[in-house]
């Protein structure tokens, strides 16, 4: 592998990396709520396929891409009207919402597949995407690309500086101080749950406007499991979030351009290398990390009380 | 004004969880048949021809009953793990490995007596399904690693090292370099129960669920894992043995599933492929929790997803739905049941604002 | 305990709700591997079902998505017990389940696509694709620049190491120098990794992207990086009208209709059927504008040629990736060969498995 290559592996890995980034963000803000999301895989499908829809209906990608948020949020509120007001178990009402989202996007797309909608085209910022190296890999992608990567910050600033950000965290590592201190769990429960259905969804939609223009059954492949993963790999810190997903994005990049470069390894083993890091990477973060850094109350229903 | 308040009930009332069951069911397929109108399909003959197509013969009962046979193991596999609050979600992944293991029996030794090569061949099923199911286990005790993530990426690397050996090594000659391995010897293959389609993987099941029930109830290990389950903290307080109990279980979880790819490889289709795997594990979950990790209710269950399965295929044939319908209903069941019991441990009452 | 009673009653009542089925045209069933509406294998078996669809007396039905293995046996089962008259399996993967089910069901006429195992009421079915693909290379080796083509190939089976071959011995006839680059994706539709497939071969330098997968993705990608693109199962050049230049594609439909009126009429035969362009099975899809007319030309005699028998795709001297010689001078490969071919030509890089 010659450095030519390099630089378009960098750029391939930003882009797989993307729709990874955004339902890896949307996790952390619902974990650091204290409620573990494990349906991000069926929002993240049902957004592509409601941006989809939208694009093909209006022709307006940008309108596609917010209702794929619309869409998420809203299977996410299926997830907190079960959690929160049912007290229904976090781990399971995720998974059955993962099986479920899988089988309404399939169901519904079923008929879609085969056609194409307008989506996002690169957009290359101006003067600055003719530096070297860092112009083709960073500033030659689409609208989508840069708004996951400011979405990191703003993260990062709502989570430690901002009022409502610190209260959220209140509610994941104290939910019965916070409450008794005034702040009302089920609320910022809530903001956390709808605004990672939310980025999940973004996520979605970024695979079937920006990645692909194409719709298939199972689209997301596998990559909500991954930001799953990853959210353990950040350490719940956003910034982290990012080197997680474009690593990701990368592997999953790599393996397919091992191949054209004309290598013998058995393309099955090749495959696995995606998930084989994915199990390294949280093994090793778990074994590091401290315990502050998980929300103390993350997957605990709060009970009421009379 | 009166405020409507919840409270958390003493004891669950037990005819109130079969009436929540039924009524969730109910409201999933209302709302399944909701769905088929608005993709301008009959709903009500779209339900008739779901209940036909998994009910309504002699065979498609058979039918039923041998898919229920490897959904049955992994969900018993699944239960055992949930009850210690272990969140296995790796039942496919230990499907598959246990579909290996048993292969690799039937093709290292085609002409072994059936007595000796089946026994053998359930026996590699329960170490690859097994030490499938320890490694999470295992990554989970020494270094915390969340066995929800690690038992998930390990489905995904388990079916690619299925590839891997039936493009490979496996392959069989004469498929025309069609990934599948050779058709197993005569004695490889689990027989059928007399006229009948049913296999003795049956038995096994009755055999796996017996065990199980008197093994919670009347063994002390039994006890300490429902008691583990129940309150984590209490079973170090009390010295209870929590690590041997992780992989004890996550051993057997494991190798249930295991049993359930022998089955399927062994019994149903004859040899290795990778067709074999359409998603038992997962839907192993759904049973399991639907029926509240209970080997009876398990057994029913099964069946009935089963025949969810089965119907949901009479539907595509007769109205042209799409198959993933049925993914539909079984995220929409369990949903239901899971918000539903909720009224099962909590119940009203109107309070005088204080 | 209560809990059982209540759900057998449940199931008591939905048996007895039940109502039977009756039909009495010439019933004609298919199984499908993938959904139809991938505009790709299934899709093309799809449009052949709705060709005989039109025909007098004939109702036809289908499932899609059925896995191989017993799913698909109980399918077959469910067609044949309810006195379908001729069934059509599209998939390798259904052969051993169909040949069972034509055991039990002697009065039902069965075809398998793309198997070897027949029965006294079972042919298989299958078309000659290389020859299409070979016209494909042709173009694609006239219309490179760099004599790199990629090819995003799905898994490796025979038919698409097949294709691979032809579409290399096509390129090479036109231009000794052409290298094909093979990328292995183990799908047969996920855009996304069907186009980064694309874009890693792009990547390497091709500038032609030929794909055997079903889904526009590859196509996708050459359009974005200004490269030709080589489309599969049907005309793709709605997904990208700058970059496709032809597409190897299937025609199914006076095939089937072929097999019904034989069945109907008593004069069917259950044996293999492996058709190619001469039948109409196959053809390569109308070239684009950017094609020149000389190329055009030589492609189009090239078909005709192949059309009435003068020419055959695997005529010797073929090597392969080692130099050693598979398919000798002056002789043609058998079907057999063909069928079970595992080996890659020379010319092409990337591995088998």
């Amino acid at each position: 592998m010659n450095t030519e290559l390099i630089i378009p592996l960098l750029a391939a890995a930003i882009q797989s990396g993307t729709p990874i980034l955004y339902a890896t963000l949307g996790e952390i803000l619902t974990e650091k709520s204290g409620v573990l999301n494990l349906g991000v895989e069926g929002m993240m499908i049902t957004g592509a396929l409601a941006a989809f829809v939208t694009a093909q209906a209006t022709g307006q990608p940008m309108l596609a891409f917010l209702a794929a948020g619309l869409i998420g949020a809203a299977i996410g509120a299926i997830h907190a009207i079960v959690c929160l007001w049912f007290l229904g178990n976090q781990v399971v009402s995720g998974l059955a919402l993962t099986i479920f989202g899988i089988g309404l996007a399939n169901y519904l797309g079923t008929p879609l597949i085969g056609q194409t909608a307008p989506g996002f085209d690169k957009l290359a910022l101006p003067l600055i995407h003719r530096l070297p190296v860092l112009g083709p890999v960073l500033f030659q992608q689409d609208v989508l690309v840069y708004v996951a990567i400011l979405l990191v910050p703003s993260l990062w600033f709502f989570l430690d500086k901002c009022r409502w950000g610190l209260n959220l965290r209140a509610v994941g590592e104290h939910p019965e101080a916070a409450a008794a201190a005034g702040i009302s769990v089920l609320r910022y429960r809530w903001i956390g749950i709808l605004g990672g259905g939310c980025l999940a969804g973004f996520g979605g939609a970024y695979l079937s406007l920006a990645y692909t223009h194409l719709w298939t059954n199972g689209l997301s492949a596998g990559r909500g499991w991954i930001a799953v993963a990853l959210v353990i790999f950040a350490f719940w810190r956003p910034e982290r979030a990012l080197l997680g997903a474009y690593l990701f994005g990368g592997v999953m990049a790599f393996q397919l351009r091992l191949q054209a470069v004309g290598t013998h390894l058995p393309s099955s083993l090749l495959l696995m290398l995606p998930y084989l890091l994915t199990v390294a990477v949280l093994v090793f973060s778990s074994w590091k990390s401290r315990q502050a850094d998980a929300p103390a109350a993350l997957g605990v229903n709060m009970e009421p009380n009379d | 004004m009166f405020k409507l308040s919840a409270y958390k009930r003493q004891a669950p009332r037990p005819w109130s969880a079969c009436l929540i069951f039924l009524a969730a069911v109910a409201l999933s397929l209302g709302v399944s048949a909701l769905m088929l109108k608005l993709q301008g399909k009959p709903a009500l003959e779209g339900l008739q021809l779901l209940f036909q197509g998994a009910l309504g013969s002699r065979w498609s009962i058979e039918d039923c009953l041998i898919k229920a046979i490897p959904i049955f193991l992994c969900s018993l596999g699944v239960a055992i793990a949930f009850r210690l609050q272990i969140w296995n979600i790796g039942a496919e992944g230990q499907f598959a490995l246990g579909a290996i293991g048993a292969t690799w029996a039937a093709l290292t030794f085609p002409d072994q007596p059936g007595y000796i090569l089946l026994p053998l061949m359930a026996f590699m099923a329960f170490m690859g399904g097994g030490l499938w199911g320890l490694i999470p286990a295992l990554l989970k005790l020494r270094m915390r690693a969340n066995e929800i993530i690690v038992t998930l990426m390990l489905n995904y690397i388990a079916i690619l090292l299925l590839d891997y050996l039936v493009y490979g090594r496996w392959k069989d000659p004469s498929s025309f370099g069609f990934p599948m391995t050779r058709t197993f010897s005569a004695n490889a293959i689990v027989p059928k129960i007399g006229t009948t389609e049913l296999n003795w993987g049956i038995v096994l099941c009755l055999v796996s669920g017996l065990v199980m029930w008197v093994f919670f109830r009347f063994t002390r290990m039994g006890f300490e894992l429902k008691v583990s389950g129940e309150n984590l903290n209490a079973t170090r307080y009390a010295g209870l043995p929590y690590e041997k109990l992780v992989c004890f279980v996550m051993l057997f979880s494991g190798a249930l599933a295991g049993w359930a790819g022998f089955i399927e490889a062994s019994a149903t289709i004859n040899r290795l492929q990778p067709s074999i795997m359409v998603g038992y594990g997962y839907t192993a979950i759904v049973v399991a929790w639907l029926a509240r990790l209970n080997p009876l209710t398990i057994g029913i269950a099964s069946f009935l997803l089963a025949a969810l399965r089965v119907g949901v295929e009479n539907l595509q044939l007769e109205m042209q739905v799409p198959a993933a319908f049925g993914g539909i209903m079984e995220g929409l069941i369990l949903l239901t049941v899971l918000a539903g019991s909720y009224f099962n441990e909590f119940g009203f009452r109107f309070r005088r604002p204080s | 305990m209560r809990r059982r009673i209540v759900m057998v009653l449940c199931c008591l009542v939905m048996i007895l709700s039940a109502a039977p089925a009756m039909a009495k045209d010439f019933q004609v069933g298919f199984i499908y591997v993938s959904p139809i509406g991938d505009a790709g294998w299934s899709y093309a078996h799809d449009q052949g079902r709705l060709f005989i669809d039109k025909m007098d007396g004939v109702s036809t039905s289908y499932v899609e998505a059925v896995p191989e293995g017993p799913d698909s046996e109980r399918v077959m089962l469910n067609m044949a017990r309810k006195n379908y008259d001729l069934i059509f399996a599209t998939s390798f993967g259904y052969m051993d389940p169909m040949l069972k089910v034509a055991q039990k069901f002697p009065k039902t006429t069965f075809m398998h696509c793309s198997g070897f195992k027949t029965a006294a009421n079972m042919g298989n079915y299958f078309g000659r694709i290389y020859q299409a693909r070979y016209l494909s290379g042709m173009v694609a080796g006239a219309m490179t620049k760099s004599n790199t083509l990629g090819y995003v190939a799905a898994f490796p089976i025979p038919e698409v190491i097949r294709g691979i071959n032809a579409f290399t011995l096509g390129a090479q006839a036109v231009n000794p120098e052409v290298q094909v680059r093979v990328v292995w994706t183990k799908t047969w539709y996920d855009p996304a990794t069907e186009k980064e497939a694309a874009k890693s071969l792009l990547d390497v330098g091709a500038d032609v992207i030929a794909q055997h997968q079903d889904s526009p993705g590859p196509q996708e990608a050459a359009q974005e990086k200004g490269v030709y693109s080589i489309g599969y199962n049907s005309d793709m050049s709605a997904f990208a009208p700058k970059s496709h230049l032809c597409a190897p594609i299937w025609n199914w439909g006076p095939f089937y209709k072929e097999i019904v009126d034989a069945v109907r009429n008593g004069t069917f035969e259950a044996k293999p059927y492996w058709y190619g362009m001469e039948h109409g099975i196959v053809d390569l899809s109308p070239m684009s504008a950017m094609v020149p007319a000389d190329v055009q030309k030589t492609v189009l005699a090239q078909k005709e040629a192949i059309k009435s028998g003068q020419m055959k795709v695997f005529t010797g001297p073929v090597k392969d990736q080692a130099g050693t010689v598979r398919i000798p001078a002056g002789k043609t490969a058998e079907d057999g060969e063909l069928l079970g071919m595992n080996y890659f030509v020379q010319g092409v890089i990337g591995t088998t498995e």
